[in-house]
């Protein structure tokens, strides 16, 4: 009997920039190959492609879903094809899947690409999807109700309770952007921003200024997953998932009762910590996708790595950002690196891997050997957080 | 405001009694008959028990507000008129929280807590919008 659980032994992804010339298979093409290379396997042994669905662009959609990549690629070995979309939590079911597809034996190999291209979509397109694709047409967008209206509404509202202020909100930024702009891989390298620069940006829709919103962009990166055991065989660099918990909050912000999700953050990191036998003292990394800033803040309460009402003054502080004492999403979420629709997730778990693997550059953490994440879909409809390590449990 | 320009609601046959209430200026609230659960937004079924037997109750009008959200820009053309919009989230006294917008009310006197009334717009001749304004003391 095999031991159980699952590793990603190889990554590779693009620059997220907007660069309408560099094409949607350009991006497959690109990291597919790149981190069948990185893990050092041959492309016949790949024995699944499972690929998060790329948001409003429903022909590389269908091309990706009707299996176009393993033909594409020669990838011989390939017996199983699949697309899954759950929002910013896709790569999570596609990681999700390729587990079961390796504990049950049916694979040893599995590959999951993203690609997305969103600057050859017309602007008003993308208003139009962004500001309407997670709302309910008869009871929010009727008033007006965008992404960055919702997200702003539960700020306004984090910000009343915790008495966090307009400076501390802004500073969650400012940390992400300095974590982004150590990473030629973000739109914004070498551009960070200050408080003012926050603070003095238009606003969009309040609390939330322009610098807090995200730029939607184009880029994509590749997972290669396969067992513990062959993990430990190949002998090569690996990260190791270690727990999974998830949980559904609601698909309408409105009907949420856990309005900072700290609820789904403190039982899906209970149950990833409890069942890699951590705890959250032993994570030498935080990473939120959460997109808006106050999902960094409540998910480091709900974490149990500061009190209640507390996030955003870890992050006033500076402990969160580079040079601190609770590093926290080092590729610097959405809003530092740049919005890649239904892939977020995959550079955050990209990112992770990295940091084990002692190859995350600038951003490196010291002595990395633990990290948790947590990745949300749709407007916060769902938590799901991770553990993963560096040596197996 | 330009309401006509404004998106209409995708109103569907279970919803339909809710928008009959507001162009009457009635806002009314989802309640099983079975479960005693009052329920919003409208279902075809009773999302606590499934319960079919479903009516309405008419809820007083009342609101406190929850939180707000100014918003400026990044919304479809057919809002550009009315920017900027305070959207807002509404707790009615009888347990329903509801998204919707303030008006009447100069964007820098909105406030959480703020106690609200229902007001009734007409977008066209079919279907009226419930907004909310400030009480006025």
């Amino acid at each position: 009997m095999n031991k159980r659980g699952i590793a990603i032994i190889g990554v590779s992804e693009v620059p997220t920039r907007r660069m309408p010339e560099r094409t949607r298979w350009d991006i497959l093409l690109d990291v597919c190959i790149g981190a069948v290379r990185d893990a050092g396997i041959d492309k016949d042994d790949i024995n699944a492609v499972i690929s998060p669905n790329p948001m409003a662009q429903p022909q590389i959609a269908l091309e990706m879903a009707l299996g176009r990549i393993p033909e594409v690629l020669g990838l011989n070995g390939c017996r199983d094809i699949c697309v899954t979309n759950a929002g910013g939590t896709s790569t999570t079911n596609c990681i999700r899947i390729a587990e079961q597809l390796i504990d049950s034996g049916q694979a040893d190999f599995v590959l999951i690409p993203h690609t997305t291209v969103q600057s050859d979509i017309p602007v008003q397109d993308l208003i139009n999807f962004f500001a309407t694709a997670p709302l309910d047409k008869e009871w929010e967008y009727p008033w007006g109700v965008s992404f960055n209206g919702s997200m702003g509404l539960i700020t306004q509202r984090y910000m009343y309770e915790t008495g966090s202020t307009a400076e501390d909100m802004a500073a969650v930024t400012v940390g992400l952007r300095a974590w982004a702009a150590l990473d030629p891989n973000s739109i914004f390298y070498e551009k960070p921003v200050t408080l003012e620069d926050v603070l003095n940006s238009r606003m969009i829709s309040t609390p939330l200024h322009a610098r807090e919103c995200n730029l939607l962009a184009d880029g994509g990166g590749a997972l290669v997953l396969t067992s513990h055991d062959i993990a430990g065989e190949l002998g090569g660099k690996a990260a190791y998932k270690l727990g999974h918990g998830t949980r559904f909050m609601s698909a309408t912000p409105v009907l949420r009762k856990d309005v900072f999700h700290r609820r789904a953050y403190r039982e899906t990191s209970s149950d990833a910590l409890e069942q890699a036998g951590l705890s959250i003292e032993d994570m030498d990394l935080r990473q939120v996708y959460g997109a808006y800033p106050y999902t960094q803040c409540s998910a480091l309460e709900a974490y149990g790595v500061c009190a209640i009402g507390e996030g955003a003054k870890l992050w006033a502080e500076g402990r969160c950002a580079p040079g601190g004492d609770l590093p926290c999403t080092t590729m610097g979420d959405a809003t530092g690196r740049g919005h890649v629709g239904s892939g977020v997730s995959m550079a955050f778990y990209i990112d992770t891997a990295r940091q084990l693997f002692g190859e995350a550059g600038e951003r490196q953490v010291p002595d990395c050997a633990h990290a948790v994440l947590t990745t949300s879909g749709g407007s916060v409809m769902n938590a799901c957080t991770t553990v993963f390590g560096k040596e197996p449990q | 405001m330009s309401e006509r320009e404004r998106p209409l609601p995708e109103i569907q046959s279970f919803s339909r009694p809710f928008w009959d209430g507001t162009r009457a200026h009635k806002l009314l609230i989802q309640h099983c008959c079975d479960c005693d659960a009052l329920i919003f937004y409208p279902r075809r079924e009773c999302p606590e028990c499934w319960s079919a037997n479903l009516d309405w109750k008419e809820s007083s009008g009342k609101a406190t507000l929850y939180s707000y959200s100014i918003t400026y820009e990044g919304v479809e053309e057919k809002f550009a008129d009315d920017l900027p919009i305070i959207l807002a989230w509404v707790d009615l006294p009888e347990g329903i929280r509801m998204t919707t917008n303030i008006i009447d009310c100069g964007p820098g006197d909105v406030y959480i807590g703020m106690e609200l009334e229902v007001a009734f717009r007409p977008l066209t001749d079919e279907v009226t919008l419930p907004f909310f304004r400030p009480v006025k003391s």
